[in-house]
Parts: structure tokens; C-alpha cells; sequence
């Protein structure tokens, strides 16, 4: 493993903002970090760079203690951790300067200018970064994380006030990263479609708890999905679903809608007999298992 | 990484900033209206501080010289340039944890304890720089304006001359001395800065500091006395000891001495005691510290 987290624990005062956190991230893959806001995923990233100190548990980097070895780790590692801030006073490639020459290596101006034109920046190398937009300034950071040729990868939120080019730019950056020049990412986000597009394996926590961690293609399972219906009758609905063999599961959520765990060949058998019995159907909507989850998390709704 | 790049990269820093300018554009344009002032009402001004010493001796040459000058700007000015040099070294690690670069900054491979030394070795070099201008605007300037000769100090119960082969070794000394005394200033706004996440905080609490202390000192109470001579601030004028001149039993000044040399000594001892203890507690400090910023 080259990232190893082993009951990871950071309390403020009485506030537990990461508790008892453990996962693992292989060499080479995308590691989706996954949960809403304040669940805990940039205190977790804080502690895994060493920029604030755990209250239990420890961090394995390469095999070595972070709070040991902590500047032979970071030598191979880059992360933007939340937005990236940067000297608003020097240009794009003052700044990347400034920090590949803290990389404790020998980096030319021609590796600077290099990696500026990967993150699309060459041709704004010499303005200031007060004027660039907010996702030149993602960029620019993304450039400072791989200035020094990393191996490991730390990007937290990437896509946060991006607009939809820009957050299709970065997806496609991790990828290439990736798949091109093979390096290990642990990416954070609050958006689990942006994970299933990139990440290979991912956990998702909650209060600072892991809920479930594991392949993406696995937790994603395409065969389970969760409905969510708006009819004129629920109740009626939840009568007629409980008898008909399709539902393996069924309530109803806070706001009226009936939701029923079923498979996707069930979906339009199901939406034809809840017609052919008269239901006046509003709305419904599919979900694959894990999005239900996240939805049913973020709304603050365990599922039962 | 070795501190040698680290303080390259903090210097750099440090004179991108448009900032650091305020400094130099105000120490040149307090010493260039006060030399004006001189230049043009000079005359009257010292007819007037000589009064009483013209009724008992003759008084020939040119009192009124870049020696003079150099002594009242620095008297003058030293009080005020701690809060020009705040504006650096309290921005040192608050301005950053305020822009955000703080974590960008220690995501990289360089140990906490080289930072804060880099940190704090480039605003050291920001102020003697700053002392170095000011050297230049109060002497060499005034020396260029107003000439040279022996120089007159008049105090309170006494008028020392100084000759002139006698007053540069003074002035470099008096200046390597108030090096230390603003280093000390420097120090603990770098200190304060630590605390901080955003540069308003440090440099208020540093005047505040120096206030306080400058208030103690000038409070003749036994309670206050007994901690007076610990005070950095007590010691911070220490330069003008190099300015006081021995004389022989015949009233004649000792070219080259120092009245009372141990009296300086003690107090730049003080005073760099003062830098390196607020050094190593930035350090100690800012090991330990959570950077959530």
C-alpha cells in the first residue's frame, strides 16, 4: 500500500472531526475521498500532510511514519489542500518557481514551463495571479502539486467554482495523470458522480466516520437500484409494491415519496403495472445503489 | 533544504511585495522634510538652542553640519521605525496563513523549524536593509548637504564636542546598535506573528508592547524599577552611549572613548538575548501549531 491510514482520530476540544478513519490507497490507482461538506475529508488530508497533528491513530506513506519522516515523504508527494491560495503579487510562474525551488530538487525553468503548459497555463505564465480566474487558480495549484514530480497526488476538492469546462479539464487532468504518467491520486469531492468518473477505488465518510469503502465498479453495482416515486397514492403504492415481488425494499421519505429497493431489469415492469393499476405517477427516478446512499447522507436521512 | 534557499525564496517574497516600499518611501521622505526644514530655517533654529551657550564662550565653525544632522534624525526617528519594521515581520507568517499559502508552503519538504529560521533571518536582512537607507538619508545625505565638522550635542547640563576624526566610528557603531535594537523589535513582531492570521493583529500588539514598556520605563515606581532593566525597550536607545565622551582630568575629551562602554555592552547583550529568545520560542511555538488556515 503506498497510503495507509490506521484509526485516524483528530479532536478539537470536544469536537471530533475525524473519528477513527481507516483506508488504504494502492500504488498507481484514483482514490475517490468522498462525503459531504465537513465531513471531515480536508481535516483527514490536513493530518496526512502533516500540517495538523493526529489525536490517535497513524499515517504510513511509502511505508514510512509521516510524523517521522515527514520531509522525505513530502519530496514525493503534491497536494492542493482546499483552494489553492497563491502569491496574488508575483505572476503563474513566479509562484510555481517559487515553490518547485522548495522541492528540495533541481527543477529548470524548462520543467516549470513544462508543467505549466500540462495545467494550460503557458501562454498566461507572466500575469499576475490577481487577475486570473478562479480555475486558472485551480490549475495553478494543481501545477504546484506536480511541479516536482510527484509520486502521490493530494488534490482536495479540485473542482470546487468550476464551471463545467473547467471541472471536465481537471477530470481529465487526474486521468491523465493516471493512465499517461502513472501516478497514485487521492482526490476528495462532495460529488459522486465527479468520483465515479475518475476514481478506482473510493471511501466515503460521514462525521468523520468511514461508511463504506471498496472498487468503484463494485460499489457502483448497476444491477441494484433504488426508485424514487411521486404518486397520487402512496399508499396505495406501497400496498400494491409489497405484494408484488419486486421490491426488496420500501418506505417512504421524509418529503412523501415512496422509495423501493429493486433491480434494474425491474424498473419498467414495475412502471407499467403501477400504470396499468391506475396510480397517477408524478415522477420516477432511478438511482444506482451508492448514489441512493450518498443522496440519502447528504440530506441527512439514513437509509434504513 | 538548505536555509540558504529558503531565505533566497523569503527575500524574494519579501521584495515582490509592493509593501515593503512603504519603509523606505517614508524613512526618505521624514529624513529629506526634516533636512529641507534644516536647510532652509536651520540658522535661526540653532541661534536659537545656543543662546545661552554664546554669553559664555565663543563659538566658531559649522555647527550647523551633517554630523548634527545625522544625530537629530536618528533621536527623532528611532521611535517610529519599530512600526515600519512591524509591517514586515509581523506579515511574515500571518500575512501568509491570512493569503492561504501557509499550507501550500508546508506541503512542501522543508522542515518547520528551517522555515521559521529562513523566515526570520530574511525580515532581519529587511531591517538592517532598512537601517542601512536610513544611514544613508541621515548621514551620508546630510553629510552631502550640510557638510562636515566637529560635532556639538547639547543636553540637558552639559554641550559634548565630538571632533570630527572622531564622530564616523560612532555613527557605524550607533548604527550597528540600532540594528540590534530594531532586530529586537523584529523579532517580536515575527513572534507575535505566529499567533496571528492576519498581519493588523501582530504589528498593533508590537506598538502596543513597545508602549506599554516605554510608559513603564518612564514611571519612576520601585515595583516597575525592579523589572526595568529586563525590558528590551529600556535598552532600545543605548545607542546614543557611543555619542558620550570620556575626558581626562584637564576637561579634555579621550579621542576614541566611550564614557561608559560596559553600560552599552550590557545593554546590546540584553538586547540580542531579547532576538535570540524570541527566535527559538517562534520555533518552539510554530513546531507544535495546527495550521488551519
Amino acid at each position: 500500500m503506498l497510503l495507509e491510514i490506521s484509526h485516524l482520530t483528530k479532536s478539537f476540544g470536544s469536537f471530533t472531526a475525524v473519528d477513527d478513519l481507516s483506508f488504504s490507497v494502492k500504488e498507481g490507482e484514483v482514490y475517490g475521498f468522498l462525503g459531504q461538506n465537513g465531513a471531515g475529508k480536508s481535516t483527514t488530508i490536513r493530518v496526512i500532510l502533516s500540517l495538523i497533528r493526529p489525536t490517535k491513530g497513524s499515517i504510513n506513506i511509502f511505508g514510512m511514519s509521516i510524523e517521522k519522516e515527514r520531509e522525505k515523504i513530502l519530496q514525493q508527494v503534491g497536494a492542493v489542500v482546499e483552494k489553492p491560495d497563491l502569491y496574488r503579487y508575483m505572476t503563474g510562474y513566479e509562484n510555481l518557481n517559487v515553490f518547485a525551488r522548495l522541492s528540495n530538487k533541481n527543477i529548470s525553468k524548462a520543467e516549470v514551463m513544462k508543467c505549466l503548459e500540462m495545467v494550460g497555463l503557458d501562454k498566461r505564465a507572466n500575469d499576475p495571479v490577481r487577475v486570473y480566474s478562479q480555475g486558472m487558480k485551480q490549475r495553478l495549484g494543481i501545477a504546484v502539486s506536480l511541479v516536482h514530480n510527484p509520486s502521490l497526488i493530494i488534490l482536495d476538492e479540485p473542482t470546487n467554482g468550476l464551471d463545467p469546462q473547467g471541472i471536465a479539464d481537471i477530470r481529465n487532468l487526474i486521468l491523465m495523470l493516471s493512465k499517461e504518467q502513472k501516478k497514485t491520486v487521492l482526490v476528495s469531492s462532495h460529488l459522486l458522480t465527479e468520483m465515479e468518473q475518475v476514481a478506482d477505488s473510493m471511501v466515503i465518510i460521514n462525521k468523520g466516520k468511514k461508511l463504506v469503502e471498496g472498487r468503484v465498479n463494485e460499489l457502483l453495482n448497476p444491477d441494484k437500484v433504488q426508485l424514487e416515486i411521486i404518486t397520487d397514492n402512496n399508499a396505495l403504492v406501497k400496498s400494491l409494491l409489497a405484494n408484488s415481488g419486486w421490491a426488496k425494499g420500501l418506505r417512504n421519505s421524509p418529503d412523501q415519496k415512496v422509495l423501493v429497493d429493486t433491480t434494474a431489469e425491474a424498473v419498467p415492469l414495475l412502471a407499467k403495472y403501477l400504470i396499468e393499476q391506475n396510480i397517477g405517477i408524478s415522477s420516477l427516478r432511478s438511482m444506482n445503489s451508492l448514489e441512493a446512499y450518498f443522496l440519502s447522507l447528504t440530506s441527512g436521512n439514513e437509509v434504513e | 533544504m538548505r536555509l540558504s534557499s529558503i531565505v533566497y525564496i523569503e527575500l524574494y517574497k519579501i521584495f515582490r511585495k509592493p509593501r515593503t516600499y512603504i519603509a523606505f518611501g517614508a524613512i526618505a521622505a521624514i529624513v529629506g522634510l526634516i533636512q529641507l526644514g534644516f536647510y532652509a530655517d536651520g540658522e535661526s533654529y540653532m541661534k536659537f538652542g545656543m543662546q545661552s551657550l554664546s554669553d559664555s564662550f565663543d563659538v566658531n565653525g559649522n555647527i550647523m553640519n551633517g554630523y548634527l544632522m545625522a544625530f537629530i534624525i536618528l533621536q527623532t526617528l528611532l521611535v517610529h521605525v519599530p512600526l515600519l519594521i512591524a509591517l514586515v515581520a509581523g506579515d511574515m507568517i500571518s500575512g501568509e496563513a491570512n493569503q492561504g499559502t501557509l499550507r501550500l508552503l508546508l506541503t512542501k519538504p522543508v522542515s518547520r523549524a528551517n522555515l521559521i529560521t529562513g523566515k526570520f533571518i530574511a525580515s532581519s536582512i529587511y531591517t538592517i536593509v532598512l537601517l542601512l537607507w536610513m544611514a544613508v538619508w541621515a548621514l551620508a545625505i546630510s553629510i552631502l548637504i550640510f557638510g562636515a565638522d566637529d560635532m556639538l550635542i547639547m543636553k540637558s547640563d552639559m554641550v559634548t564636542q565630538i571632533l570630527a576624526s572622531d564622530v564616523m566610528w560612532r555613527y557605524v557603531a550607533a548604527f550597528v546598535f540600532a540594528a540590534l535594537a530594531m532586530l529586537a523589535v523584529s523579532a517580536l513582531s515575527f513572534f507575535l506573528s505566529i499567533f496571528a492570521e492576519n498581519s493588523i493583529g501582530p504589528i498593533m500588539a508590537t506598538m502596543s508592547i513597545i508602549i506599554v514598556f516605554t510608559i513603564l520605563n518612564t514611571l519612576d515606581l520601585p515595583i516597575f524599577n525592579m523589572v526595568k532593566p529586563y525590558l528590551f525597550t529600556s535598552h532600545m536607545l543605548g545607542w546614543k552611549g557611543f555619542f558620550d565622551v570620556t575626558v581626562n582630568e584637564n576637561n579634555e575629551q579621550i579621542t576614541g572613548s566611550v564614557e561608559n562602554l560596559p553600560a552599552v555592552l550590557l545593554s546590546a547583550g540584553v538586547l540580542f538575548l531579547h532576538i535570540i529568545g524570541f527566535l527559538f520560542a517562534s520555533i518552539l511555538v510554530f513546531k507544535r501549531k495546527d495550521i488551519l488556515s
